[in-house]
């Protein structure tokens, strides 16, 4: 029974950390936001390698989960931390937005300031 | 208001081609020194070219930024084209451009960086639906309480700005409930506010966005932000400017 899961969680690992290999590789994920995905899909797939040591050596000592429990507790954790990350990188950019809208809008006043003032009305496109 | 200083009278707009005109025309009017700023925030209606055409400077944001993105650009403005004074009234015509004059003296003479519009000293005819007189009412309790000094009249968007405030929101202003949450950044940064009784034109202070349930609601979020808001990290305030 354990060998299954063992399997099926080292294969879901593997594939979450290939595939955000290759979302970096291919430049469609920055690295600073990948590495909360690295790190959740290696503790994963530590965790098919090598199910005793996390279930005697403390997890199942300190909780007494067992090992499916386990990599759910730990997955649901690490997706937490995910999903927190990812609020953070929005509001940055929300506000990075913001201030780009501004000043995008500052320097068009500016622009049409400048071109009503020194070139002559018959060349400025409505 | 004489003293040659400049001002900036600031109107964010978004959607007010029906009431924007006459803002810009009656604060040309009354204060013919004074620059006109209109803020579209995006609007999708004839906004901008209303107001271009009755000579206000027209600052078109991209999109949609909501009322503290479209005041601080303003802010930006005034602080990057060197004004002394900024004054923000409302696009939608409630504010009386004859009662700027107040605001302006108290900042001159009353020693205050912000000069508050409110509606509610001295003899205020203004009406409003229970729900709402009680939700800022409890507003202002509690900003009174956080600030230290009696305030009537937490969301009046009736305000002037000396240039330290300018300064202050240029660099920094609340998103999400301006009004009430920039009294509370005023405190932190020390700068001083003062209200001043205004008269608010009664044939426009209906149509106001908050209704009777939602004022309800409006007040337990705007209580929630002030509240995070004072354990915000105080923003770094620059000498001079």
């Amino acid at each position: 029974m354990l060998i299954k899961f063992q399997i099926i969680i080292g294969l879901m690992s593997l594939i979450l950390l290939v595939g955000t290999f290759e979302l970096i590789r291919k430049g469609r994920l920055r690295e600073e936001y990948s590495i909360l995905w690295l790190f959740t899909g290696g503790v994963t797939l530590l965790f098919s390698f090598w199910p005793q040591f996390f279930l005697s050596q403390f997890i199942t000592r300190i909780t007494g989960l067992y090992y499916l429990s386990a990599v759910v507790v730990v997955a649901f954790l690490f997706l937490l931390l995910i999903v927190l990350h990812f609020s953070v990188v929005v509001s940055k950019l929300a506000d990075r937005n913001k201030e780009l809208a501004q000043r995008h809008a500052l320097l068009e006043l500016e622009l049409k300031e400048l071109k009503r003032r020194y070139l002559p009305p018959d060349t400025i496109s409505p | 208001m004489e003293s040659g200083k400049k001002i900036l009278v600031i109107i964010p707009a978004f959607n007010e081609e029906g009431s924007v005109g006459k803002v810009v025309e009656e604060v040309k009017a009354y204060l013919p020194r004074v620059d006109a700023l209109v803020v579209n925030d995006g609007s999708s209606d004839l906004t901008s070219e209303i107001a271009r055409s009755r000579g206000a400077i027209v600052m078109d944001l991209p999109f949609n930024l909501g009322i503290g993105g479209a005041m601080q650009a303003g802010y930006k403005y005034a602080y990057e084209k060197g004004y002394h004074i900024a004054i923000q009234v409302d696009g939608d015509g409630q504010h009386d451009p004859r009662e700027i004059p107040k605001l302006v003296h108290i900042l001159e003479e009353g020693g205050a960086d912000v000069a508050i519009g409110s509606r509610f000293i001295g003899d205020s005819e203004y009406k409003a639906s229970v729900m709402r007189r009680v939700g800022i009412l409890v507003l202002s309790r509690a900003i009174s309480v956080i600030v230290g000094e009696k305030i009537t009249d937490p969301t009046s968007g009736f305000r002037a700005a000396n240039r330290r405030a300018i300064q202050l929101f240029s660099a920094n202003y609340p998103q999400d409930y301006p009004e009430p949450e920039a009294m509370v950044l005023l405190h932190k940064c020390g700068l001083m506010m003062k209200e001043v009784p205004v008269k608010i034109n009664q044939r426009y202070s209906g149509e106001s966005s908050i209704t009777k349930i939602k004022s309800i609601y409006y007040m337990v979020k705007v209580l929630l932000a002030i509240f995070v808001d004072c354990f915000k990290k105080r923003p770094v305030l620059k000498i001079g400017g």
